[in-house]
Formats: structure tokens, sequence, C-alpha cells
């Protein structure tokens, strides 16, 4: 329990540098178009990159010894996985430039890889490379002794991964995780629905906002897409709303242990969503629904708003008939005296992290490193979500809406990552608990936040 | 073989029932049809759903013939998917695993039920608390140990703790078997001079055939779908089970669900295949069970 | 005289004796494989879990002594949710024990009487029981969708649109539509393991009660049914315990939704060992499953030995 606390009180410390750090990194993102090819497509720009991979190879990993190793690698870019594309192109230029290192990959289903991970660190069988989400799941590992300390070879990658975006894997001082790619919550619009109720534009004030959803429900059309199954879903609309109400540093203060649940504010946020939720403006069916049956329905046009990860770029851009449809937001601000726009909700989540009982430790982080920046770069290109590294080569051929969520990046002041990433397992839980009970009104904002301060610990 | 057939012969004509009253057995076959086409609907449902769009499955056509036969959906399983493979694998543990669990549960069940001795009724209830056990519960402290004894990413791996899963439920439906079978014949035996091992091979094992359908149906229902092993023991693609591999097809916050309904029917219909196929054979056998009494 | 008497009595004795060693050792050696795999794989890991169970221990770091004190939290900490889990699987059970049962009897029986086509009817019936549950849950959330549900659908079409339902997300009837399902598809399950009972009664006494008068459903009461008294009980046990047990269409119907109405001991197990990092309780809680899994079927075999005497 000690060491929990220890971890949550230097994660805090930690995010407060990625807060400032997140815009920083992303304002690159949408200048660096200025690569001399014009409109290369991502299979010029990865033969670039290999000639770059190699020449930092000699540099990175001492080739003194060239004896062939062997390292193993599980992560969660299953076949139709949106990184898929992502993890191949970057593992097939690092076997081009380290002949000498085998890499042997295997894809697990999201959902069960979090099973056999945890099984793994109990047994001591983890892979040399695994894939790990920041803060609290990785916290765990690190505070078991399980993991190898990043330190040493990241002196190596200071110039192209700002050490801000280690902060959510940065436990006791030490780093411990290669971030991929980062998210955040968007506020998704189908622009045809919101044409016929005389909107050219996502309205940007509250106001304008929730005059917006009152024209759409007069119009018949459901303002917003919830999957009440998956309570994941239910937080990306809740955090926005509590974080556009008391700001983005009370709400971090809260997730990571700061401060306490019990604050009025947070209360009022609360009630203001079950407003939304009271007044209709969701999808009664979506507390019957999971995730992907509100993705195809918010597609096929049932519904004007979507909140949801920015991983669904890709998704959306791909499809023909939707692409032209639809743009994205930032979530408007409900109170101007705490929060402002540049606050978002999320940050840089997926990671890759070494096992501390690997035989090889050592080149497994350079290989972490090397592998972890092509995967970003990669994925990146095909709108899987923001860099955490600094992006080079032609980015121009990004889809619009990556490169707009790109843009909304650039203009932010600070981010609070997802509540059930941020805390530990079991409060996580919890959490998730309450917001479950919150958007099927069986709480108000009162019990909610006196029923959290009470029962996480 | 020709004397049992025989059998059946002679039984089949001493089975006569009397005449049922015709209005009540129309109505008992329109009920039955009726449920049998209940019964089918999955089957249907399942092969459509394998041929349509994520646009299709969800709201545009749920439960209709597909407007694009998407047959791509079956190669992307094989190819992508590696269902093949996973297929083979599949088979191999399975199969093995019904076969160790039922010649074990055979040898257990006879020391309990037809030898007399202090302990086989408490024998019998220590096995029977296999049927208890939350396989969840004993992930981790058998990993723990397959790990230590370097165990792992084998088919062996998943072989072994299957074939012990199932052995309960083997020893349960077992006993219901043998211990109809008539005590006269172990005295007969042991009259002519066998032995306990004698008896078992010559005389009980013969008489279980019906009982080894059924326990080899119920084996296989607990292995061929089981997930939660085959995910945490075997980490490498090369020894995964099919479970496993059609979870696989759905990534993390984007999921194609044609490709999965091809990976469920290439993981369903050849079981479903072999099942009707020796469905004659089950049968037979609870009919060739019947003479024995 | 006497001596040799003793002597040869002593040699009888000892070869009596030496008869039941031999004896001992073949049954050791019968039950050896059995008890091989049994012990390693289901006994010991048990023994972990009931050591664990009185830990707070997350999985992987040094965990801490605390005793009884996870089996207090699991009945007193409401949060957890266990009573609800282990209402919900009681009600499952007795679903499955005065509805299922029943009805796969009847099955069975019905089938047991030489209809026409009793092979394919067996085979289909079963057919729901071979088919993943993956399959059978996405069928049923088809069936169940609130906007284009078939369920819905028929109830608008008949004109009942006030009966329509967010059937898996509403707390009233979530439960119910989880119980369909399940119940159905294991009918076939049951109905195949009676089946061969039914089959396993001998035709001579079928025809001895049918020349005494009986009628088909007399010959079943009367004469099938008590021979086929284990192989129901063998169900009833199956039922139970499945039921106590049950996973798969909870986790795809509802996640233990609305609310965590619907949570059963074994979703509740899975969340507490590897989501929520609380392995001590996730012990807690499988022991608590094992104890009244092995409590109910010892419970079963006493209601059935009572009957028969």
């Amino acid at each position: 329990m000690k060491m929990k606390r220890l971890v949550s009180t230097l994660l805090a410390g930690a995010m407060v540098l990625s807060l400032v750090a997140c815009g920083n990194a992303a304002a690159p993102a949408a200048s660096t178009d200025a690569a001399p090819a014009a409109d290369t497509s991502s299979t010029d720009t990865a033969a670039a990159d290999t000639d770059a991979a190699a020449a930092d190879t000699t540099e990175a990993v001492d080739t003194a010894s060239d004896e062939a190793i062997t390292l193993e690698m599980w992560c969660i870019a299953t076949e139709s996985d949106s990184n898929r594309h992502s993890y191949e192109a970057a593992i097939a230029d690092m076997q081009a430039a380290y002949p000498n290192i085998t890499l042997n990959w295997e894809a697990f289903e999201n959902q069960s890889y979090k099973t056999k991970i945890k099984a793994a660190v109990s047994a001591d069988e983890m892979p040399d490379i695994f894939f790990t989400w920041s803060c609290a799941f990785l916290g765990d590992f690190v505070a078991a002794g399980k993991v190898y300390c990043l330190d040493d070879a990241y002196q190596n990658y200071k110039d192209e991964l700002p050490e801000v975006m280690l902060g959510n894997t940065t436990y006791d001082g030490k780093h411990y995780g290669v971030p991929l790619t980062m998210n955040i919550v968007g506020l998704f619009a189908n622009m045809d629905l919101l044409k016929q109720v005389g909107y050219d534009e996502i309205p940007g004030s509250y106001d304008e906002f929730i005059a917006c959803c009152d024209a759409l429900k007069a119009a018949g059309i459901i303002p917003f897409g919830c999957a009440g199954k998956e309570t994941w879903c239910v937080t990306e609309y809740l955090e926005s709303v509590i974080e556009k109400s008391v700001g983005a540093d009370a709400l971090n203060d809260i997730f990571l242990g700061r401060a306490t649940w019990n604050n009025p504010d947070v209360g009022a946020a609360v009630d203001t969503f079950q407003k939304l939720v009271n007044d209709g403006y969701f999808d009664p069916s979506g507390i019957g629904l999971t995730n992907d049956e509100v993705k195809a329905n918010f597609m096929d046009g049932k519904y004007a708003f979507y909140m949801n990860g920015t991983w669904n770029c890709a998704d959306f851009a791909a499809n023909e008939n939707f692409k032209d449809k639809v743009k994205v937001s930032e979530f408007p601000v409900i109170n101007a005296d705490k929060a402002k726009l540049g606050q978002l909700i999320g940050g840089p989540s997926d990671t890759l992290a070494v096992a501390a009982s690997s035989p090889n430790a050592a080149k497994a982080a350079d290989y972490a490193f090397e592998l972890g920046k092509l995967i970003c770069h990669y994925g990146y290109l095909d709108g899987c979500g923001l860099p955490a590294w600094t992006p080079y080569g032609d980015t121009s051929g990004i889809n619009p809406l990556t490169q707009a969520v790109s843009e909304i990046c650039a203009a932010a002041d600070s981010y609070v990552l997802f509540g059930d990433t941020a805390m530990s397992a079991d409060d996580a839980n919890t959490y998730l608990s309450y917001v479950d009970q919150v958007y099927g009104c069986q709480v108000d904002g009162t019990q909610f936040i006196e029923g959290l301060a009470n029962d996480i610990r | 073989m020709a004397k049992k057939n025989k059998n059946d012969v002679y039984e089949e004509e001493r089975y006569t029932l009397k005449k049922t009253n015709p209005a009540l057995k129309t109505l008992i076959y329109i009920f039955l049809l009726i449920w049998a086409l209940i019964n089918l609907f999955p089957i249907y449902f399942m092969f459509t759903f394998s041929l349509k769009s994520n646009d299709e499955i969800f709201g545009k056509n749920i439960v209709g013939l597909p407007k694009d036969w998407l047959w791509a959906n079956y190669a992307s399983a094989m190819k992508t998917g590696n269902m093949g493979l996973y297929f083979v694998n599949s088979i191999i543990v399975t199969t093995l695993a019904i076969a160790i669990s039922i010649i074990a549960a055979m040898m257990a069940t006879y020391a309990i039920t037809r030898i007399r001795w202090r302990l086989s009724n408490l024998t019998n209830a220590f096995f029977m608390l296999g049927l208890t056990i939350p396989l969840q519960a004993s992930i981790v402290p058998v990993y723990v140990v397959l790990s230590k004894l370097h165990w792992l990413n084998r088919y062996s791996t998943l072989i072994v703790p299957y074939s012990a899963f199932a052995l309960s439920m083997a020893i349960l439906i077992c006993t219901g078997f043998m211990v109809e079978i008539p005590f006269d014949l172990d005295e007969a035996a042991r009259i002519d001079g066998c032995g306990l091992w004698g008896t078992f091979f010559k005389i009980i094992l013969p008489l279980m055939k019906p009982a080894l359908s059924t326990i080899g149906v119920y084996s296989y229902l607990q292995c061929w779908n089981e997930f939660m092993f085959a995910n945490v023991f075997i980490s490498d693609s090369k020894h995964r089970t099919l479970p496993v591999g059609i979870k696989a097809l759905s990534g993390q916050h984007t999921t194609d669900w044609g490709p999965i309904g091809a990976a469920l029917v290439i993981a369903t219909f050849p079981t479903l295949f072999v099942y009707i196929f020796l469905s004659k054979k089950i049968q037979e056998s609870f009919i060739a069970g019947a003479v024995k009494g | 005289m006497a001596d040799t008497k003793t002597k040869k009595a002593n040699s009888i004795v000892a070869q009596k004796r030496r008869k039941k060693i031999g004896t001992g050792i073949s049954i050791f050696l019968f039950l050896l494989p059995g008890l091989l795999l049994f012990v390693s794989i289901l006994i010991a890991p048990i023994a972990v879990s009931l050591y664990r169970s009185t830990y707070d221990w997350n999985g992987f770091s040094e965990g801490t002594f605390i005793g009884l004190a996870n089996y207090k939290e699991l009945f007193t900490n409401g949060s957890i949710k266990f009573m609800v889990a282990l209402k919900n699987s009681l009600i499952l059970a007795a679903f499955s024990v005065f509805i299922q049962l029943p009805f796969s009897l009847f099955l069975a029986l019905l089938l047991g009487r030489k209809y026409k086509g009793e092979r394919a009817f067996l085979s289909i019936f079963f057919m729901p029981v071979l088919i993943s549950t993956v399959v059978i849950g996405q069928l049923w959330l088809k069936i169940y969708n609130p906007d284009y549900g078939l369920l819905n659908t028929l109830l608008d079409a008949l004109h009942l649109s006030s009966w329509k339902h967010v059937w898996v997300g509403e707390v009233k009837t979530a439960l119910g539509a989880i119980l369909v399902p399940t119940i159905w598809q294991y009918i076939g399950y049951h109905m195949l393991l009676m089946y061969a009972g039914v089959k396993g009664v001998s035709p001579d006494l079928r025809e001895a009660a049918m020349l005494d008068g009986a009628t088909n459903w007399q010959v079943d009461r009367y004469v099938v049914i008590p021979i086929i008294k284990p192989i129901i009980r063998v169900s009833v046990i199956f039922a139970v315990t499945g039921s106590l047990k049950t996973y798969d269409l909870v986790r795809i119907l509802t996640e233990g939704g609305p609310f965590q109405t619907t949570e059963v001991p074994s979703t509740l197990l899975e969340n507490m060992l590897f989501l929520r990092n609380r392995y001590g309780m996730g012990s807690t809680i499988s022991v608590m499953l094992i104890f009244l899994c092995f409590a109910f079927a010892l419970l079963i075999s006493a209601a059935f030995k009572e009957k028969e005497y």
C-alpha cells in the first residue's frame, strides 16, 4: 500500500510535467509538413525512414558484440486492430536495420491480454518487450520490481522524445516506458445532421451547444450516442463535462489522489451531465448497446454527436460515405471562471516496457526505443493517434480528421489522462461503477462525490 | 459383429408400442418441428453473419440473407486469421485430452464402483469436487507451476489441464453407466480366473462402449471452446487454439465482425458434421447398451 | 497336530492379507492416473487459493496476511456485490432445475419412444450446445437490440409497443434476458444425457408394463424415470453447479450491468483477479464458490438418496 501511495504521488509530480509537455510535442506535428517531397505515399516515406533508422542504429546500439539474439514481444496489435499496419511496418524496418536481432512478436486481443500479462508477471514469464498501458497499469508492475528501468537507454533518444512525454510512465523519478501514440477525447459531429438544424460549424460555446442539441431534438434527431454497456464510453462524456466545469488541474488532482472527490464543483458538474441525460439528449437505447453498435449507429447517421477517443479518426476517414460528413472539435467550456479551451482529456497511454527478467534487457531497451519511435511514426501517418515522439518525414498525407486533432492539441493547454487509466485498478473499477450509476440516474452529483470519497481508499 | 446385428433386429421387432392417438401424434410432431426450427436458427444466423459486413450486422440487415455474399471474410479468416493452423491445434489438443480423460475416468470409476473397499465413496466425493472448481481460480497457480517446469507453449500444456478438468464429469457419467452393469458378470469372470485387471479389460470396458460416446461429447464441449487457459498458457501462435485465434480477430477499438463470423463457422461446422455423422453411431451404441440389461 | 493347524490358518490369513494388499495395489493403480491429474491440476490450486484468500495481495508484489478479513469484507462490503451475484446464480439454478430439466426430460422421453426421425431431432436439439457461446450471444444481442432487435420489432408488429424494453439495459429485464438464452442453450445438453439413460431401459420392462395395460406416459412415469434416476441426479448436479459457475453469456449480454445487478460469482471473480488486481479477494470468492458448489452437490445427492428408500 505504502509503495502504491508513493508511486501515485510521484506520478502526480510527473503529470504536471506532462501537462506542459503534451502541448509542446504536438506543436511541431502541425508544422513539420514542410517536407520536400510533395504528396508522398506512406510507403515512400517508409523507405526513406528506413535509412534514417539504419543511420541511428549504428550509434544507438553498440555493435561491438555481433552475436545474434532473439527478443520476444507481446502486444495487442491484432490483425483487425487499427495499429496493426504501423507495427508491421515498424518491425519490418527494424529487422532490416538490426539483422542480428530476431524479434518474435505475438498479438493478443485487448481484454484477454490484460489477464495474460498479469498472469505472466505473477509467474515471471514476461517476454522481453511487452505492451502496457501507462500510469497505474504499468505502475503496479514497477512497484513489484518486474520492469527494467529505461533511464540509461533514454539518454540516446532525448532529442527525439521529449522527456515530458514520459510523465505517465515515470515512477520514483525513473523512466520505465516507451510511449507510442497518444489520444484525446474528441467531440465528433455529423455535419449533415447539424446542417439540417441550421449549424454549419460545431457550436463553440456551451449555450450555443445546448441550443443546438435542443434544435436537434426538436427535429427528431438524437444528439448523443453513448454505449452504456461499456462504462468507459460514458466517462468520455462525463470527464469532459467535469473538466470543462472545474478545470483541468482540479480534476487531475482528484484522479491522482491529491485532492478529495468530495468537491461540490464536481458534484455540480455531474449534475450538469445528468441534466443532459434527463433532457433526453442521449439515445435512450444506449444503455443496452455496445460501443461497436453505437459507433455503427453514428456512422449510419443516427446521432449528431459522438464523444470518443481520437483513435476513431482513421476509421471515420476510411469510410467513403462518412468521411465528408464528420468533423471533430473540442467540448465547449461550461464554466469559464474555472475552465478554458485547450484543457483536454487524454495523453500518452499506449506504451512499450522491458521486463526486468529479460536476459538481454539492455539491448531490449534500446530496441524498444527504436521500435517505439517507428510505431509512433507509422501510427501517426495512419491516423491511429497523435505522436508522442517528435514527428519527422512527410505528414501531409494524414487524414484531415487526425490533422484537425493535431491542431486542437497544438493549441492545448493541459491534459488530464483518462480516469480509469490514471487510477489504480481497484479504484478505477469503483469509479466506473459510480459513473455507471450516474448515467442510469441512480445517484446524483452529491451522492457521486460523497460515495467516491468514501469508497476510494 | 454379426451377432450384434442380429440382436438389433430382434430387438427392433419386439419394440412395438401401443398405437398413439393420431391427433396427438400430429400435435407432437408439430411441436418437435417447431422446436427443431428454433434450434436450427442459430446455425442459419451464424452462416449468414459470416458473409456480411459490419454495416449489415449492425442494423441494416440482421437476420436476412446477406446483400453481398462476402466470401472474402473466409479468405481473411483463413489467411490473416490463420484459422487452418488453429483448427488443427484445437483438434490435436481436444482429441488427446478427451482420450486421456476417458482412460483415466474408466479406470478410476472401475476402482470406485466395482471393487469393494472402505474409502470408495469418499474417493468418489473427492473427484466430484472437480465439478465445483471455477477455471479462473486455478489459472495463476497452474501457470506458475507450469512455468517452473518449463512446460509452456506446447500442446501438452493444454492437454493435461483439459483432461484434468474433464475428468470429474467423465467419472460422473461413467459411474451412471457402470453401476448398471450387473455385478454377476464380475463374479462370473472371477470364477473363470480373471483378476481385477482381466475383468476390467475383458468384461467391463467392452460393455462401456455406449458411455464412451457420451463422455466424448461432453468432454469435447469442455475442451473445444475453452479460452482462459489457452489464452494464458500459450504465447506462441504456432500452438494457439481456435477460441484464442478467433478472439484475436477483434481489435482494441475497431472490430470487423464478418471474419469473426467466418472463423466461428470454420470452428463449428466441421464439428456439426462430425456430430451428425457420429450421432448415428452414438445412438446405435445407446441401443447396444440396452442389450446389456 | 495343533501346530500344523495354526500354520495352515496362518498361511490362509497370510494369503488373504496378500490378496488384500494385491487388491489395494490394484485399486491404487486404477486410481493413479486420475488422481495424478486431479490433484496436480485441480486440488493443488485450490489449496493455493485457500492460502491466498487470507492475504491482501495484488498478484505480483509482496502480500500482507490479513486472516479472514477478505471473507468478512465479501459479505459486508456492499460494493463488492457478492450477495447479488449469489442471488442471481441461485435464481438461474432454480430456473434450470425446475424449467430446463423437466423440459429436457420431456424431450428425452418423447424421443425415446421411437418416433420417425428420432435421430434427426436428437441431433438438431443438441446443436445449440455445440455452437460457440459467442455466436449464441451475438444472436441474442440481435434479438434484444432496442432499435432493430427482433423482439421489439415483433412487439411493434403486434401493436404492443408499450411492452418494448431496452432488454439488456434495464434493471427489470436484464436478468431475464440472460436466463432465457442460458436455459435454452443447454436444454439439449441435459436431453442427450437423459436420452442415453432412457435408451438404456430394457425393452422387456417396457413391454411388460404395456402388457399390463399401462399407457406410454405411465410407462415413463413408473418404469423409465425410476430407472434413470441416477442420470437425473447427475443432470441436477450439473445444472446447479453449472449455474453457480455461469460466465460466458453474462459477459457477452450484459457485462454484469446495469449497475452490477446481473453480476454472477464468476464475473466478480475474474474482475477481482485480473481487473482490479485484488488477487486475495479473488481467491476468497473462488473458495466460496467451490464451497457452495460442493455443498449443493452433496445436498442434491442426499436428497436423491432419501427418495430412493
